[in-house]
């Protein structure tokens, strides 16, 4: 019974070794894929299989050599860089675009604009009532990503902890986690109180993305390509591949597609940044 | 050639069996494995007992008092919502409802069972949270209530089913000795239709929380998970399960974090451990008070 | 025999099992203190027409029935008829003991009481302790009250029942092959005990045993294929029937 497991497992494995694995953030999953259906309409004899499960996971999947590329929404961990190292892996870090962290409230929300540091008061819940801010009578509802996503992590870094390594500030428990930037969506549209954090390519008309300033004096940036690309939208960050060492031909090939101008021009369609 | 048959069926059967225990006790010895090694730097009180779930931060504090409570509030909401429901449901299916109609609501009830948790919990999402912020007055819908309610429906389909079988074969004759002493049909059902049940109602109560104690999706969708100690049900909660849904990719495979939620699932599985037990006592107690001269 | 009263009277009864037949124009008399038997072959419509008695046919899924049965000149089929009522008065008893399962002896006993709302303990126990001992159970079991009632043996549970039926002091009481399921010594007691019943209740018994309906019974009623072929005094029926069938059947020439 044990020998029957064990084959299926390695035929399992050997077929996956001709597919380029793409494994990890779920910010850059819808991105990855549109990638991939252009790459394999150029080159139909290749196979490209694109999954999520965060960037940690991703990043996990590398160390552990179950993927060939590990998407992620943040730079690895010192940890993680030690941990692979001492199995074998050196991680080959490569940016392949750009993304603006939105933070959007309801649309029936008369706020505009928010600081950095009133973000993290309001996430720390220094702040719990929208009148501290200027607005109406009614409980922050603060909405956050599970800890699975590099959203989360890269939020808590930039914005809670105001992008200070050593800021012992974290989210106040009674944060709601959400499982997925759906899931924010879909409580921002329907709570007037709320307020949530997601990629740009899933702001829609249904929130209001807030502009958001460095300080109180300004200025303040709306997030969208130009103000991030520019570097200008205090939110944003770079989505990056990792690799084991340089990587071998078939998945080389992959890389320049998406470096190449075809593949920064899919990163717009997606309404992320290209880096280009 | 009968016998060397027969002997290879016995022993085909033999392995089977035991393959399902040895199974059992593989997972059991690798989650104790990775589990364990958790408590080589965090002590098993300040893990069971600790207040602060901050598994990523530096240093990373692993309290799950909030994790367990929460996976309790919101199964003792969702026990208290789905028995009497399911109860009551079973009785109409069984006795009241004409058969054409208890057909239908019979296959409407296991199709119930049919809808993939993911699709409640999106559907929760979408109508129960709102509905209960509108209700109640709440800042956010996104509480213990509503993975309560979710938790109720998906377990109905196990506890109505298994209770309408137990009503069904309760034998004819107790329902018509008691209509022959001139009992209502209200007081046969009460009064000795469901005490005849009683073993199947007890056995469809706790399948029903071995269900909602380890479902996941659902509850990690619409309780808000916001790792609290939960004071009430209107309040978000974080469960065991969710935890480990939500960052078991995350968490590097070696790391303490990766522990923590491999030690969560030890949690877990005494909590169903003890279920079962207490399930089988209250039933092996019921047949010897039956059995009994 | 017409001068008699009568407890119970059948007219034109029809009864059916989803659509089949399984009494047709039954015409039959049941009488105060007399103990009337039902025989004939299994499958003749003899439980049927006992189970009309006290409408317990009409609650199988897909019975029905049509005619009239008359208790004290009312009848028992008209509309709004008090079922309750109507079973509290027309007691039964089944061929297997039905003793409930999750109830003790004294619980059994009392169960028909205290259907019928809040009644104050000694009154139940004073009627407990009465039907007990109207169906000769109550040396046995009166150290043993709390005990469940599934316990006992099958010739006490089924006195059991019949204690619980008697408790509700009914005007009839239905055995439906009372001793079918028990051995010769309960069967004896059964036996005595209907002897005893008889002051005080009009009797109806089903059995397939004819030496019992010829030793309990003062009437006998033959059924064939959902027909009541004939009914006379007992010793008539077994000793100078009309009806070459009815001959035919008691003389044991009969499948």
């Amino acid at each position: 019974m044990f020998l029957v497991l064990i084959m299926f497992l390695s035929s399992g494995c050997a077929r996956g070794n001709k597919a380029i694995q793409i494994k990890g953030s779920d910010t850059m999953v819808n991105l990855a894929e549109a990638w991939t259906e252009k790459f394999m309409e150029k080159y139909p004899e290749s196979a490209v299989a694109v999954t999520g499960g965060g960037s940690g996971g991703g990043i996990a999947s590398l160390i552990s050599g179950t993927t060939d590329i590990a998407k992620a929404s943040r730079d690895m961990h010192h940890k993680e860089i030690l941990l692979a190292n001492r199995r074998g892996v050196y991680p080959l870090e490569l940016q392949v675009a750009s993304d603006g962290v939105v933070v959007v409230v309801n649309p029936a929300n008369p706020i505009n604009k928010l600081t950095i540091k009133e973000l993290s008061d309001i996430y720390t819940r220094k702040v719990k009532n929208w009148r501290e801010l200027g607005g109406p009578d009614r409980q922050i509802v603060a909405l956050s990503r599970e800890r699975n996503s590099g959203t989360h992590v890269f939020f808590l870094e930039t914005v809670v902890k105001l992008g200070q390594k050593k800021n012992p500030n974290e989210f106040a428990a009674d944060v709601l986690m959400m499982p997925s930037s759906q899931a924010v969506v879909e409580e921002v549209i329907s709570n007037k109180s709320a307020i949530g954090y997601i990629g740009l390519g899933y702001l829609n008309n249904r929130q209001k993305a807030l502009a958001v300033g460095k300080d109180k004096r300004g200025p303040f940036f709306l997030p969208n390509i130009a103000t991030v690309k520019k570097g200008e939208y205090p939110i944003s960050r770079s989505l990056l591949f990792y690799t084991n060492g340089t990587p071998e031909a078939r998945v080389q090939r992959f890389i320049d597609f998406v470096l190449s101008p075809d593949g920064q021009e899919i990163v717009k369609t997606m309404d992320f940044v290209p880096i280009k | 050639m009968k016998r060397t048959t027969e002997w290879i069926i016995e022993k085909l059967i033999f392995i089977s069996g035991i393959g399902s225990i040895v199974f059992v006790a593989l997972i059991f010895f690798f989650l104790l494995k990775e589990g364990l090694s958790l408590f080589a730097s965090v002590n098993v009180f300040s893990f069971l007992f600790g207040v602060n779930w901050y598994p990523i931060s530096e240093p990373p504090q692993f309290g799950i008092l909030p994790l367990i409570l929460g996976s309790l509030l919101v199964t003792l909401g969702a026990v208290v919502i789905a028995v009497p429901l399911g109860i009551a449901s079973a009785l109409y299916v069984a006795e009241v409802a004409p058969k054409w109609l208890s057909e239908i609501l019979k296959s409407g009830i296991e199709l119930l069972a049919a809808i993939p948790s993911i699709v409640l919990g999106f559907i929760g999402i979408a109508t129960l949270a709102p509905f209960l912020k509108n209700v109640f007055n709440l800042p956010s819908g996104l509480t213990a209530l509503a993975g309560s309610i979710m938790l109720a429906f998906m377990a109905m389909p196990t506890i109505v089913s298994i209770i309408e079988d137990s009503i069904n074969s309760v034998p004819r004759s107790y329902r018509e000795g008691s209509l022959a002493l001139g009992a209502t049909r209200w007081q046969t059902i009460y009064r000795v239709i469901l005490p005849a049940a009683s073993s199947g109602i007890l056995a469809a109560i706790m399948l029903g929380i071995g269900r909602v104690i380890g479902e996941t999706m659902a509850v990690l969708m619409i309780t808000g998970n916001a790792a609290i100690l939960p004071t009430s049900i209107l309040q978000p909660v974080r469960t065991l399960t969710a935890t480990i849904a939500a960052e078991m990719g995350e968490a590097v495979s070696g790391s303490e974090h990766y522990f923590a939620l491999f030690a969560i699932g030890i949690v877990l599985f005494v909590i169903s451990f003890i279920i079962n037990l207490v399930a089988d006592f209250f039933m092996n107690r019921n047949k010897k008070r039956n059995k009994k001269k | 025999m017409d001068k008699l009263p009568i407890k119970m009277k059948a007219v034109d009864l029809n009864a059916w099992f989803s659509g089949k037949q399984a009494l047709s124009k039954i015409n039959m008399d049941v009488y105060s203190n007399k103990v009337t038997a039902v025989i004939g072959p299994s499958g003749c419509g003899k439980s049927t027409f006992v189970r009309n008695l006290n409408r317990l046919h009409e609650t199988i899924p897909g019975a029905t029935v049509e005619g009239a049965v008359f208790l004290d000149e009312e009848n028992i089929f008209k509309p709004r008829y008090d079922l309750v009522d109507l079973r509290r008065r027309v007691g039964m008893v089944f061929q297997k003991p039905t003793p409930f399962p999750t109830m003790s002896i004294y619980e059994n006993a009392a169960a028909g009481i205290k259907l019928a709302g809040r009644v104050p303990r000694p009154v139940v126990d004073q009627a407990v302790e009465t039907a007990l001992k109207q169906a000769a159970l109550w040396n046995e079991v009166k150290d043993c009250l709390d005990k469940p009632g599934i316990g006992l043996s099958g010739g006490q549970q089924q006195r059991l029942c019949i204690a619980r039926t008697l408790a509700v002091r009914p005007e009839v009481i239905l055995l439906d092959e009372p001793c079918s399921a028990l051995d010769p010594i309960s069967t004896g007691k059964i036996e005595e005990l209907i002897h005893e019943l008889k002051k005080e209740y009009a009797i109806v018994i089903v059995t397939h045993n004819m030496q019992q309906a010829a030793r309990v019974a003062d009437f006998t009623g033959f059924f064939l294929l959902g027909e009541l072929v004939e009914f006379d005094v007992t010793g008539k029926i077994f000793t100078a029937p009309r009806d070459k069938r009815t001959e035919d059947y008691v003389t044991g020439r009969f499948g």
